[in-house]
């Protein structure tokens, strides 16, 4: 049996590699963590990393393990962008597909709401829901989600406009199929590809976004730990302990790095066009 | 030309009165209201000076009227004034905006400066080493958190002189030097990742371009090969990137509301930042208002751009 | 007494590199062409005989084509030994070459009158004001209705017919002592192709260019070419002059392009006459004699060995068959 071709392309490989190691991380993160995130301990303040004190990144400024936080960090970043994603996805693609394949008036009104959500930086967008909803954790998921809603609503409508031109969609209407029919059976299939791109890099700026919003201090809330967080707690004591800064930051960036080259490897499988000649 | 940017402009206005609606109703309902904030602290107040507080706190009318009202006061050019200082609103915008304004630019001209030629230079070795360390650093640079990157270069360069502003602010006109020294590094943690962005979709263009016909045609010209990728393949593979760009403005506006923060620059974000936690509705109704105007206005600007750089949408309009 | 021929491919080989291995797009190819003379080259899509003209002017991307081997001579220069630096002075100014589809091959963000002055202003050294009064003057030359206004178009506001007249003002702007047509007509409508072949044999006649014609359609050939070359499977099977090509073809492939052609004054009830079989897949070409399998006349040599160029004695001009039905009968003089 040839290997599915996802496997065949290495980006995909090497992301879905990190991506895995990540997950591994947050389910081991709900039966052990090397040292309780949470515990404060005054003798332990800002220890350097160390195989010794068995405080591998080292310790924050209120004495905690520094990766035992991280790691419980990990589940929290999951969740909120997976949840956010798929928020956004469902309401966009839903609005995007019925604007692209009904056209006139209804796409005219969808795309009005889309693009004045679209008017406003996605950062932006996300603080201000956010400091409306108050600062919980699953406001968050909203925030982000309804940032994302415009994103996937133009894709989805991009793709169902590019289709209904298509012969295939004159058949299957010359052969009696209904309006729900054909766009169950024959658009939405055709339009994965591009979605399945876009969710990849989706889960990856909800990562960015999510982290963002709690370094501003409107994400999770301390003391739970989130990289975002953690990172802004640092901000006092990086210069001289720069080891609170570094990890958590290099925890986000290879998270994110992940789901691009996930991204990216997809994007290269399902579109032939740009891979090389050679 | 004319009548299409006329009819772009026209478009804007329904746009900019729906962001003018979502802000002034969302921020309404931001919970507790800045006048309870401002009571929190308060003794009990008598009857009459409860009306006063209410009528300046503008909770006296009902809240359609209350919009129609600040419409009319923000054409007029009053854009209230803010319950945390009780200083006009604009002045303080008008302030920091060109703060904002210099950050954001800084950052789009040092993304394309380094994306752009990054992104020819790979697409012509394709597959060789180069153009593989090229992608890989595109990628991290893609997935790098902006105020991580802040936070590393502050870190790393906070003994060295000038290089971190930390709130004092230079302009261009007063010394150019400094003002340059101060924006390069915040500049930079908002721009790498936007150039990674430039440099994947410079790439990814000139691939397709270089495929084309008139590709083969100018060379079978004659002309020399870089004459031909300058003049003929630069010409189309730019096309997308002048609208990544555009949509992507967004998100370099958004990034220095945290640059802002991390670096201490007095601009428009930090300002939004402590409104945000201060209830501060009029500020917080104005800065969200006039960072989406500009934003609508960036997008056309691009739309703009980009039908005068092609002459395939700017003349569907003429007759043969 | 005779010129010796300004271009001279000889033995010229060309690869690719596939995924699934290489491909010998052109195979020993060798032809010439003279001052003045019109040639064509006809074959099938995939028989190498745009690759080929392509490699004349070196224009063959590595990765993945490559020149392997063969001499190319202009004026008794081996073009495959130029460097770069020599070749940009031959493109577009002794050589040109025009391209099948007009709309893809003219840059569709530049004006027209530029795409046509770029050429002067390379080789001629003229300044820009006297390459476009030039390029006016071209489009004037070429018919199309005033000039001065739509030499400020675009390429997606001129008509197909009218892109294929620009691409070729543009190859003769510099009166190229070889113009490549490579299926000039294909992409356009039969009205338009009468009108663009006449334009390409006034130019001819008037500056004695040579021209390749590089088509796939007979009735070109039979229009506008003195001799004519038939390519299959990279290589070519035979070549004559045009007239005894379509009077006796050699070549059993030949015979069958020209048995395809449907005609009034066959009777009704004949099938219409097609060569079996299909073009061979250039990554196993069998042993022998590409064109065995689809032959009606095949012998057994033909399995295993690949027949030589034969050159036909007792007509006008040289014949060359590759077929080993004429190794027998005609006299053999051996080339490759």
């Amino acid at each position: 049996m040839k290997t599915p071709r996802l496997f065949r392309n290495k980006i995909a490989v090497a992301g879905l590699a990190l991506i895995v190691l990540y997950l591994l991380m947050s389910v081991v993160s709900l039966f052990w963590l090397p040292f309780d995130p949470l515990n404060m301990n005054a003798e332990q303040i800002l220890q350097p990393p160390s195989f010794a004190t068995g405080h591998l990144f080292g310790t924050d400024e209120f004495g905690r393990d520094i990766l035992s936080r991280i790691m419980k960090g990990t589940a929290v970043s999951f969740i909120i962008s997976v949840s956010a994603t798929a928020l956004g996805a469902l309401v966009g693609i839903f609005m995007g597909v019925w604007a692209g394949y009904l056209g006139g008036k209804a796409d005219n009104i969808i795309m009005r709401i889309a693009d004045i959500l679209f008017s406003f930086p996605s950062l932006l967008l996300a603080i201000f829901i956010m400091a409306i909803l108050g600062e919980h954790t699953y406001n968050v998921v909203l925030a982000i989600g309804i940032v994302y809603i415009p994103q996937f609503a133009r894709i989805s409508r991009g793709s169902i406009i590019a289709l209904k031109g298509n012969e295939f969609i004159r058949a299957a209407k010359s052969n009696g199929a209904g309006r729900t029919y054909i766009l169950i059976h024959h658009l939405l299939p055709n339009i994965t590809a591009p979605i399945i791109v876009q969710i990849s890099l989706s889960l990856s700026t909800a990562i960015l976004l999510e982290s963002a919003l709690s370094f501003l201090g409107l994400g999770v809330q301390p003391p739970n730990p989130s990289w975002g967080n953690m990172l802004s707690s640092a901000r006092k004591v990086m210069m001289f302990a720069p080891w609170t800064a570094v990890y958590p930051g290099l925890a986000i960036v290879l998270l994110v790095l992940g789901f691009n080259l996930l991204g990216d490897g997809l994007r290269d499988i399902l579109d032939p066009r740009l891979r090389n000649v050679r | 030309m004319g009548k299409y940017i006329i009819k772009r402009l026209l478009s804007l206005v329904p746009v900019l009165i729906g962001v003018s609606l979502i802000v002034f109703f969302l921020v309404r309902m931001i919970p507790g209201s800045a006048l309870q904030m401002y009571m929190g602290t308060q003794v009990e107040a008598t009857a009459e000076q409860m009306e006063e507080l209410k009528r300046l706190f503008g909770e006296d009318k009902p809240i359609p009227v209350l919009y129609i009202e600040w419409v009319g006061d923000l054409l007029k050019g009053d854009f209230g004034y803010s319950l945390r200082t009780g200083r006009p609103v604009l002045p303080d915008i008008l302030n920091r905006l060109p703060i904002s304004l210099e950050l954001t630019l800084y950052s789009l001209i040092l993304a394309l400066c380094i994306g752009i030629p990054l992104g020819v230079l790979s697409s012509l070795r394709q597959n060789t080493f180069g153009d593989f360390i090229n992608r890989i650093i595109g990628l991290i640079g893609l997935s790098l958190p902006q105020f991580w990157l802040a936070a590393l270069m502050v870190i790393a360069f906070s003994n060295f002189q000038g290089w971190i502003p930390m709130g004092n602010y230079i302009s261009l006109l007063e010394n150019p030097l400094k003002n340059l020294k101060m924006f390069f590094l915040p500049s930079l943690a908002i721009g790498f990742g936007f150039a990674a962005v430039v440099m994947r979709y410079t790439r990814n263009s000139m691939l397709e371009v270089l495929q084309m016909d008139y590709v083969r045609t100018a060379r079978a010209k004659g002309l020399p090969y870089r004459k031909v990728i300058i003049i003929h393949a630069l010409k189309n593979a730019i096309l997308p990137v002048i609208t990544v760009t555009g949509f992507n403005a967004g998100y370099l506006l958004g990034g220095s509301i945290v640059i802002e923060e991390v670096f201490a620059l007095p601009g428009m974000g930090r300002l939004a930042l402590y409104a945000i936690n201060q209830r501060d509705y009029p500020v917080i109704q104005a800065i969200v208002l006039v960072i989406a105007t500009l934003f609508v206005l960036v997008n056309l600007i691009t739309d703009l751009m980009y039908a005068m750089a092609d002459p395939r949408i700017r003349l569907v309009d003429e007759k043969r | 007494m005779k010129e010796s021929p300004i271009l001279q491919v000889q033995a010229l080989m060309t690869e690719f590199k596939t995924e699934h291995g290489i491909v010998n797009a052109v195979n020993k190819v060798s032809f010439e062409v003279e001052r003045g003379q019109t040639l064509g080259i006809v074959g099938e899509s995939g028989s190498g005989k745009s690759v080929t003209n392509l490699s004349i002017l070196r224009l063959i991307e590595y990765p993945p084509g490559r020149i392997t081997g063969g001499k190319v001579l202009f004026h008794g220069k081996d073009l495959l030994d130029a460097t770069e630096q020599e070749m940009l002075g031959i493109r577009g100014k002794h050589i040109s070459m025009i391209f099948q589809d007009p709309l893809t091959s003219l840059n569709p963000v530049i004006k027209i009158w530029k795409q046509i002055a770029e050429a002067l202003m390379l080789h001629q050294n003229m300044k820009q004001k006297e390459a476009k009064k030039q390029a006016i003057e071209l489009l004037r030359i070429i018919g199309i209705p005033d000039p001065e206004m739509r030499a400020e178009c675009y390429p997606h506001q001129f008509s197909g017919g009218m892109r294929q007249r620009v691409m070729i003002a543009m190859a003769l702007s510099c009166n190229p002592d070889i113009l490549i047509a490579d299926e000039p007509t294909t992409a356009l409508d039969v009205t338009i192709q009468a009108q663009i072949l006449e334009l390409i044999r006034t130019r001819r006649d008037n500056q004695q260019t040579a021209v390749i014609m590089i088509t796939h359609d007979l009735g070109v050939i039979a229009e506008m070419c003195d001799q004519v070359c038939v390519m299959y499977a990279g290589r070519i099977v035979e070549r004559a002059d045009v007239f005894d090509l379509f009077q006796s073809p050699k070549h059993p492939y030949t015979q069958g392009l020209l048995d395809s052609i449907p005609r009034l004054d066959r009777t009704g009830t004949e099938r219409l006459h097609s060569i079996k079989g299909a073009p061979p897949d250039l990554l196993h070409l069998p042993q022998g004699c590409p064109f065995r399998e689809r032959c009606d006349k095949a012998m057994s040599r033909c399995a295993i060995e690949l027949p030589p160029d034969l050159t036909l004695m007792g007509s006008s001009n040289s014949r060359k068959v590759a077929c080993w039905l004429y190794s027998e009968k005609e006299k053999v003089d051996e080339n490759t």
